[in-house]
């Protein structure tokens, strides 16, 4: 097994520089907020170090943005680099606080060589503007320990790793501090030197756990590692520097995010209906906004449109300083299913579902209805509105199975205020609802009104006079 | 210079007294011959906006359109409803022989997203024909609601009260309707591209009541004779 390792020297940093759009020094302070311990390549040419105190750093660059460090945050951000790690590699291993193992040996046919594999993997830490350093091992502790040295080269040679392993000094093999004390008391320098202490003598006159380690790194003991299984869902959140305060500012990160979506959902081969957009404030309950598109989609421009529509509707009650956007409902794509040649229902279908999507984003969902006619004598329980669906080829009623009714229908029945000039058919009675107690016992005529309309009008039990709607 | 006049010539958007033009502008007929006859064989405006001006509902004024909405459904396209003042009562229509699938109906809070939807409507190639009930709108929205449907090649009708009449507007159809004596629905054409306005026709819209197959003698008649109660 070949083993390559991800090193994310400064992962946090990375992550929140992406999803900013102006660049500006900025470093990452440790949890208490006294020590500097990232540093951005801006804010190290201003002259602040790692280690450097939060004051001094202030005095060198006022403008400076800090982040606090937080292991809840950064074992998150470990794990977006492992899911989209997951597309190159199946089996992966998180190591955290900041780094990533992936089995490589079985991948070198797929690619085609180790060097195409190599530069599979840089290519995507350019395109998600990661720094990373990579090492390859034979163990995944020798991987890691090579990697994090930053003696990371692209090669299987056994004779080669084990060489840049043994030149590796103590302080950068990660012994316990108690270990490596005694090491160097034995007037060892390299791990080669410990590489060559017979086994025995090295678990009697120090430990048994330092062997188990050196034959762990050796391969002569096994090391196993659980895989990492990616979710069953979509999620990404953009973390601010600065607070947002406006909509138009959290459309730039959401870009990049839905873009990633998009990806995510092309690896899966799944479309999604439903987006939900958490922000985040800081003194007050997140904002939810969900977003629903009327067919399935992936396409990151068409979700941005929708989105932007959402947000120019919604005002921000406060500031956001994250942002979180979450996919938990996926679809199976439908391939096109276009018969013609010129492939014109397809435009047609997927124009409707764009202007659909579009209304329900700005109007919400009860704007939109959709009739049908329902079987039932009475009239107002003779229709129903649901919610809008593309739906093709619903075989039509015969016509003149159905009786003669007014093409307008009142919300409720109107008193008849007037006596009408004309009278021309009835009584057409309707009786029903004794089954459910929405009792009517009605007779319906057609009149015409002083005003020229022509009105469907009933009797009730009580004699009284309704008109229930307008032959328009 | 004299090409952009050639183009606005022929395309009626200048009014010429002197003479009827031939405009070669797209449009859909009617479905009723009288009404098409009068608006120079054409029938409703495509990419334009047409106002139909009216008191109330119930004379006549869906029917006028039901020719057009059973077409645009069988075509595959949609018939968008925004604000319509009732409901339209879904069994009448499935009888008449409209695609309910292809109906929508929209409704809207306030004037701003009345607009933004009719626009968006309107752009759309899915849509075959708007109707819409916008109340009160002032001219510079319609002028705004012409241009948005110049974008398109959909109908467009508007359904506003009578008192409009006066006002003008950018619209490129207007007809008022009125309830006729017979249940029939009298056309007065306010305006239209290319010729004179001033038409008036009167179309047979008892079928609408099934009316027409009645015989006067087999009308019952109805409780009232004459007064109240």
């Amino acid at each position: 097994m070949l083993w390559l390792y991800l090193h994310f020297p400064h992962l946090m940093l990375d992550h929140i520089r992406r999803t900013r759009e102006d660049e500006g020094a900025l470093v990452v302070v440790e949890g208490s907020g006294q020590k500097v311990i990232q540093a951005c390549p801006d804010a190290r040419s201003q002259g602040i170090r790692t280690g450097m105190r939060l004051k001094t750093a202030i005095s060198l660059a006022p403008d400076l943005g800090m982040v606090r460090a937080d292991e809840t945050q950064e074992a998150r951000i470990l794990e977006d680099q492992a899911r989209w790690l997951y597309r190159y590699a199946a089996h992966i291993v998180l190591v955290p606080p900041d780094g990533l193992l992936a089995e490589i040996g079985s991948l070198q046919k797929l690619y085609g060589g180790l060097a195409a594999v190599w530069q599979t993997v840089e290519q995507g830490l350019n395109e998600r503007q990661l720094n990373a350093w990579i090492g390859i091992g034979y163990t995944p502790l020798a991987a890691r320990l090579i990697a994090r040295a930053g003696k990371g080269e692209c090669t299987a040679d056994k004779g080669h790793i084990l060489r840049s392993l043994s030149q590796m000094p103590l302080l950068a093999a990660e012994f316990n501090e108690k270990a490596c004390t005694r090491l160097q008391r034995l007037g060892l320098n390299t791990l080669g030197e410990v590489f060559d202490l017979p086994p025995g003598e090295l678990a009697r006159r120090l430990s048994p756990e330092l062997l188990a380690y050196i034959q762990k790194i050796q391969g002569t003991r096994p090391d196993p590692r659980t895989p990492w299984q990616p979710p069953h869902s979509f999620r990404q959140q953009a973390d601010f520097v600065q607070e947002i305060e406006h909509t138009q500012g959290l459309l730039f990160p959401l870009q990049r995010m839905l873009v990633e979506l998009e990806e995510d959902l092309c690896w899966r081969q799944q479309d999604t209906d439903s987006l939900r957009l958490v922000l985040k404030h800081r003194h007050a309950e997140p904002t939810r906004l969900q977003i629903r598109t009327s067919g399935p989609e992936h396409r990151a421009d068409h979700f941005l449109n929708l989105v932007r529509l959402r947000l120019e509707q919604h005002s921000l009650s406060a500031p956001v300083i994250s942002m979180v956007l979450l996919v938990k409902r996926f679809l199976s794509r439908e391939a096109p299913s276009g018969q013609d040649l010129l492939g014109e229902t397809q435009d047609l279908n997927e124009a409707w579902h764009t202007l659909i999507s579009r209304l329900q984003a700005r109007l919400g969902d009860q704007a939109l209805r959709q009739l049908s006619p329902q079987a039932d004598h009475r009239p107002e329980r003779a229709w129903s509105a649901s919610e809008v669906l593309r739906k093709t080829g619903t075989p039509l009623v015969p016509a003149a199975e159905l009786p003669r009714r007014p093409l307008w229908l009142l919300k409720g029945p109107q008193p008849l205020t007037e006596a009408p000039v004309t009278w021309f058919s009835g009584p057409e009675r309707i009786s029903g609802g004794w089954w459910d107690g929405q009792r009517v016992h009605r007779d319906y005529y057609i009149a015409q009104l002083n005003s020229g309309q022509l009105a469907w009008v009933f009797r009730d039990a009580r004699e009284g006079w309704f008109v229930h709607g307008w032959f328009g | 210079m004299s090409e952009l006049l050639n183009t606005l010539m022929q395309d009626a958007r200048v009014w010429q007294g002197h003479r009827h033009t031939q405009t070669t502008q797209p449009a859909e007929p009617t479905g009723y011959q009288v009404l098409d006859n009068q608006l120079g064989g054409l029938g409703w405006p495509r990419g334009a906006l047409s106002e139909c001006l009216l008191d109330a509902p119930g004379i006549g004024e869906l029917h006028l359109l039901l020719p057009l909405m059973q077409r645009v459904c069988e075509e595959g396209k949609s018939v968008f409803w925004l604000n319509p003042p009732h409901t339209p009562y879904a069994p009448a229509l499935a009888r008449e022989g409209v695609n309910l699938d292809q109906v929508v109906l929209i409704h809207t809070d306030d004037e701003g997203d009345f607009l933004w939807t009719l626009e968006n409507c309107l752009r759309s190639p899915v849509t075959g024909l708007v109707m819409a009930w916008p109340g009160k709108l002032a001219s510079r929205e319609v002028r705004r609601l012409q241009l948005a449907a110049e974008a398109g090649s959909n109908v467009c009708v508007l359904f506003r009260e009578r008192c409009y009449a006066g006002q003008n507007s950018p619209a490129a159809l207007r007809l008022e309707l009125e309830p006729g004596e017979q249940q029939d629905l009298k056309v007065n054409v306010l305006k239209r591209r290319g010729s004179w306005p001033g038409q008036r026709c009167s179309l047979a819209m008892a079928q609408r009541a099934d009316l027409a197959f009645r015989e006067t003698t087999r009308v019952v008649r109805g409780p009232w004779s004459g007064s109240t109660g």
